[in-house]
């Protein structure tokens, strides 16, 4: 038991960085004001790019990451520019974009023939010597490279977000976008950051999921969780921290799904894969039980913004 | 005098060098005309790019110009399974325009479908009532499995607040997760072993209409959007949801009973999906399968937006979506273009209408 | 003496409508210049264009004898203007300092915080006040949120000082104290825009005063070469004075609330154990400033927001403490919101839509089935004509056309349609130029010599003053006072910021 135990927490940080990843995305642009209901498409871009940028390329699998975080931020100056400079709505917008991510992603990857094509992924790297210490060297410090640098990001945007003028003005656009304008900061350049910046981090998590992970790119293999993801950051109140610990659950119960058939116990297959769906409804539920689901909402979440307009 | 005013060579803008300023400004309204074209250039527009990028995946505008218009009004058989296809699109668009009436952002339609279906396929395996009602309690089996199943969200929505959105698709996942369960167990065809359900008897099919391979779901669907024309423009109902829609807060303030109007709009949201569904099982597969559901959930959401919610409007758009997944099937087969092209072209459609209606909600001026 | 500020032949249009046409102003170093008009005359349009959020169409501004272009905020920033907004530009959630660094973010955010600290030491002395600067300023009062604004400004070096409507939000005292601060500031050297409607804060603190009428800038002047009637008369173009007309025929109670209290753990705005009673045949003036508990009252009256204790009764028979909107209504109850185009009307549907929604139940215009648009296009064609609501140019326009009068006019339309019994108006004539409001004044007056009972709540001590039969004063969600008219204007106001 206690090596199931230790095997299934092992391998979970490796399910949580994406939901990690994805979340704190979706948190920088919607810090913004900007609803951001594409995260699901721009994991696929980011998880077809780093597939294809490996077998390509070649080179280090970390090229293939940039690669697939630039490649997201490329797509989402489309959704960027829908939003913030032609205020088209927010919702129409976002899930326009998962199904044109899906769609193109799906095209250029029959075309390039990359789908189902097996890729060199990343490999854990030993912080020798904490990767020695017992159970927590082997679940903390003998993980790969994306996994160092997760905690990395989540330090720095905490850091950014409270303590820098940059944090103070993108919190400034998603609270109040008047009185950040009148105060002289540019909205929409600073929503279209945020946007881009998000994306990156999305397709970073989506890169993940094909070089990291699954070592193969499939359609459609995000499978969901970007909407989890948004799940996630409503459960977190758009706090990092509260959405890092949703990400280590939700990693934990997908690391878990596997493992109780591999072990022996008897539920129905389709039923385990319905879990982390399920499970998110659950959480959802339970966190609007508690506060209402708006609490730490940006205030202006889902609000174009123009200056000239006359009531 | 205390202190001076402001360094003023060092602060000062200068006056003449700096270009203009573009200024965004709301316009109330603008000529109907202007607001056709504007859409219009704007369809034109995401049909030009869609073009592109299918030249770019190697079909070229003669073979698009053959598949889109040619190959399919050439025969009656081709015009045929536009027609066919056309019944589903045009009811799933009636449930995203239903929904999206009183704000209710559907995103589950598929699951409701696959709900639907899951429900008359239910009571066609079990034989269930009357042979001569069958169809009819399917028909309502099918519907009340599409409101079970938008059920949750609403009361999610409505009581705790919880966003639609997100509710509704987590739980697409979870009815197909609950399909394939089915599919592969229980109701596994015994026949082929196949991962589909059992055929339905002929009792349990949309009769066909005598002209090619049509069958009844076309007239139902047609029928429902009528109905849904009346709730929507004529009724009273209709009259509420357009407040709901327009500012809730005023809706309740005036006396009109906003959570029985938005409850029921998404419940018959809902239950039109699972017609949908109903009228692909029983109307083109004669089974259920596990793909059937595939891509209605954004083409519904595209057709109720291209249609501007009007009923009527979704008669026609389905009717082009109808080409677009017919024209796609064949591309897939002759190109090997992926199935997913119609999702991609329906994505490019929105946006570049939403974009295009920009100006007609916006005047940009410059001013020096 | 030098201009501070110099405008000359501004113009600017908003979608079509001229709201600036050739305005000119002229504004000196160490003064305190009013700009003076009605609401819509075209004065925050005209301010926002000098603190760079509006781009002027034409025209040309100086600053210190220097033409310049205000390209945005930060453009009028470097030039030493600020604004204090006549709605708050804070970010609720964030603290003072925060906000005070948003606006002032020059040395970053650590030296920036420290920077801060030291000018607002600085300050204090020649403002004479200090604010809470770790609160959310959400949790400050609205006198409170005014002071972190003008700090915010004055951190900022602004030596042109524009403020928008500052006193409207103010007790007499606050508003008093305001001023005077201002004065001060003029004196050291500041050039100081108060733009406002209220002629009595011109008269005792303007030095000279500039008047706007539809857009233009109509004439400049010192307060003491005029009197009263006389600048009305430029503000106003014709001199229209309202006068005082009490009750005839007050009759049995028609609306009563006893201990009506709303949920809400001990803010400022929990309605708490109101009792009141409204008769038939007056007006009763509910005052207070903004924030004490008078929306709530709205809210549960409308029945938008349910009531936590006590009961509310129609007629003394009908208990509708839990009624839905729509018994409410039926029973008589008719409602002029504060927020038009809130609570008022759905400015994205027709005109038609607007009036015919009022008496839906009544199946006037089709039952169930089948709406009748016909007949609620014509009902709304006689009613928009009845009540002069101008401006329609087809019913199935949008309400959203409609100006502020106009559309007050248009939920007036519709809310006297079935000769209500009780009259729930908030904040009536906000936003209103004089004679619109003139007209809604009338309007309420003669539903009450129709033998209405009118509950009038509005912010506007003058407008209780001039129409209410008897006042109440809310404070911090309580009924603290009640008087008859006509009624002492100092024991009302010190009613509503007494602290007992």
């Amino acid at each position: 038991m206690a090596d199931f135990i230790l095997n299934w927490l092992v391998v979970s940080p490796a399910f949580a960085v994406p939901f990690a990843l994805a979340a704190l995305g979706l948190i920088v642009a919607e810090k913004s004001g900007v609803l951001f209901l594409g995260a699901e498409g721009f994991m696929l871009v980011g998880a077809m790019t780093g597939a294809g940028a490996l077998i390509v390329m070649g080179g280090h699998p970390l090229l293939a990451l940039l690669a697939a975080m630039l490649a997201a931020a490329l797509v989402s100056l489309i959704f960027a520019f829908l939003v913030v400079v032609l205020r088209v709505d927010q919702i129409i917008a976002g899930l326009s974009m998962v199904f044109l991510c899906q769609g193109l992603t799906s095209l250029i990857s029959t075309q390039q023939g990359w789908t189902n094509r097996p890729i060199s992924g990343l490999d854990p790297i030993a912080l020798w010597p904490l990767s020695e210490l017992p159970v927590l060297g082997r679940l903390l410090f003998h993980q790969d490279a994306v996994f160092y640098a997760t905690i990395v990001i989540f330090i720095a945007f905490h850091w950014v977000s409270t303590r820098s003028l940059l944090g103070l003005r993108l919190k400034a656009v998603g609270e109040n976008p008047d009185a950040a304008d009148a105060a002289g900061v540019n909205v929409g350049l600073y929503r279209f950051g945020a946007v881009l910046c998000g994306a990156a981090l999305i397709g970073l998590a989506g890169a993940y999921l094909s070089v990291g992970v699954a070592k193969i790119w499939v359609d459609g293999m995000a499978g969901g969780r970007g909407w989890i993801a948004i799940a996630l950051v409503i459960f977190a109140r758009w706090q990092p921290w509260r959405a890092l610990a949703g990400a280590v659950l939700f990693g934990c119960i997908e690391a878990l799904i596997p493992r109780i058939a591999a072990a022996g116990i008897q539920v129905p297959q389709y039923f385990m894969l319905m879990t982390p769906y399920v499970a998110t409804l659950a959480v959802m539920i339970w966190a609007a039980l508690l506060r209402s689901p708006r609490t730490g909402q940006p205030a202006s979440l889902g609000t174009p913004f123009v200056r000239e307009e006359r009531r | 005098m205390a202190e001076p005013i402001v360094a003023l060579d060092a602060a000062m803008p200068a006056p003449s060098r700096r270009p203009g300023r573009m200024t965004v400004e709301i316009r109330q309204t603008s000529p109907a005309g202007q607001k056709i074209l504007i859409r219009g250039a704007g369809l034109l527009i995401g049909l030009a790019i869609s073009v592109a990028i299918l030249a770019w995946a190697g079909v070229g505008l003669g073979n698009l110009a053959n598949e889109f218009v040619y190959a399919i009004f050439s025969d009656s058989r081709s015009v045929a399974s536009v027609l066919i296809q056309m019944a589903p699109l045009l009811i799933a668009g009636l449930a995203a325009c239903v929904a999206f009436r009183v704000r209710f952002w559907n995103i589950g339609i598929e699951g409701q479908m696959i709900f639907g279906s899951i429900a008359a396929t239910l009571v066609a395996i079990t034989d269930f009532g009357p042979p001569a009602l069958r169809l009819v309690v399917m028909l309502m089996a099918a519907a009340l499995g599409g409101m079970g199943w938008i059920f949750v969200p609403v009361a999610l929505k409505l009581k705790l607040g919880i966003s639609e959105v997100v509710s509704t698709l987590l739980l697409n996942y979870v009815a197909l997760n609950f399909l394939l369960h089915l599919l592969y167990g229980s109701w596994q065809d015994p026949k082929s072993s196949f991962p589909h359900s059992e055929q339905y008897d002929a009792i349990e099919r949309l009769s066909p209409l005598g002209w090619e391979n049509v069958t009844l779901a076309l007239p139902l669907a047609l029928l429902l959007a009528l109905l849904l024309w009346w709730a929507l423009n004529i009724s009273r109902f209709g009259f509420f949801t357009r407040f709901v829609h327009a500012n809730p807060k005023m809706a309740k303030a005036i006396g009109i009973p906003v959570l029985g109007v938005t409850c029921a709009a998404a419940l018959l949201s809902g239950a039109l999906a699972g017609v949908a569904g109903f009228a692909i099982s029983a109307g083109i597969e004669y089974r259920m399968t596990q793909s059937f559901f595939f891509g209605y959930g954004f083409s519904g959401i595209l057709i109720a937006f291209l249609a501007r919610n009007n009923p009527i409007g979704v008669i026609i758009v389905a009717f082009f979506v109808a080409i677009l997944f017919v024209a796609g099937q064949s591309l897939q087969v002759f190109y090997q273009i992926p199935g997913a092209i119609v999702q991609l072209i329906q994505a490019i459609v929105v946006i570049s209408v939403a974009a295009a209606e920009f100006f007609i909600r916006h005047r940009l001026k410059w001013t020096r | 003496m030098t201009s501070a500020l110099e405008l000359s032949g501004i113009s600017k249009s908003f979608d079509g409508f001229r709201a600036i046409a050739a305005a000119d102003l002229d504004v000196r170093s160490g003064e305190v210049h009013a700009l003076l008009g009605e609401n819509g005359a075209g004065k925050s349009s005209l301010m926002n264009i000098v603190a760079g959020l509006y781009a002027p169409d034409e025209g040309t501004i100086r600053v210190q004898g220097r033409p310049v272009r205000i390209g945005g905020p930060l453009d009028a920033r470097r030039l030493g203007i600020g604004m204090v907004h006549q709605h708050y530009k804070l970010v609720k959630s964030f603290s003072a300092l925060e906000n005070i660094l948003l606006a002032n973010p020059e040395g970053g955010f650590a030296r920036g915080r420290a920077t801060i600290d030291t000018a607002l030491a600085r300050l204090a002395d020649s403002i004479g006040f200090t604010v809470d600067l770790t609160k959310p300023v959400g949790a400050l009062s609205i006198a409170e949120q005014q002071r972190v604004e003008i700090l915010k400004m004055l951190v900022g070096g602004a030596r042109l000082l524009i403020l928008d409507e500052p006193t409207a939000v103010l007790t007499d005292m606050e508003a008093e104290r305001l001023l005077a601060m201002l004065r001060h500031l003029a004196s050291e050297g500041a050039a100081v825009i108060l733009v406002t409607h209220k002629l009595g804060d011109v008269m005792r603190h303007a030095d000279r005063l500039t008047v706007m009428r539809n857009g233009k800038t109509i004439a400049t002047a010192t307060p003491g070469t005029l009197n009263a009637g006389e600048l009305t008369k430029l503000v106003v173009g014709t001199t229209t004075t309202e006068c005082a007309a009490p009750a005839q025929n007050v009759g049995a109670p028609v609306l009563s609330l006893t201990s009506v209290s709303s949920g809400g753990n001990g803010r400022r705005e929990t309605l708490s154990d109101v009792t009141l009673r409204i008769c038939s045949g007056e007006i009763y003036g509910l005052a207070g400033v903004g924030g004490n508990g008078q929306t709530e009252l709205a809210e549960i009256l409308m029945g938008v927001a349910t009531a936590a204790a006590g009961r509310i009764m129609l007629e003394e028979t009908v208990n509708i403490t839990h009624a839905a909107p729509k018994t409410r209504r039926a029973k008589g109850l008719a409602v002029i919101p504060a927020d038009r185009h809130s609570y008022g009307l759905a400015s994205e549907l027709s005109i038609a839509d607007n009036y015919a929604i009022g008496d839906v139940y009544s199946g006037k215009y089709g039952g169930v089935l089948r709406m009748k648009s016909s007949v609620a296009q014509s009902a709304a064609g006689v009613a928009v004509a009845a009540h002069d609501v101008q401006g329609v140019r087809s019913l199935a326009h949008k309400a959203a056309l409609l100006s502020g009068g106009n559309a007050q006019k248009l939920v007036i339309a519709r809310e006297f349609a079935g000769a209500p019994r009780v009259i729930l108006a908030h904040s009536p004539s906000r936003g209103l130029d004089v004679r619109a409001a003139a007209a809604v004044h009338a309007r309420l007056r003669s539903a009450r010599d129709g033998g209405a009972g009118i509950l009038l709540i509005s912010e506007d001590l003058d407008e209780i003053l001039l129409l209410a039969d008897r006042i109440g004063v809310m404070n911090r969600g309580r009924l603290v006072a009640e008087f008859a008219a006509p009624a002492d204007r100092q024991a009302v106001g010190e009613a509503m910021v007494s602290h007992g």
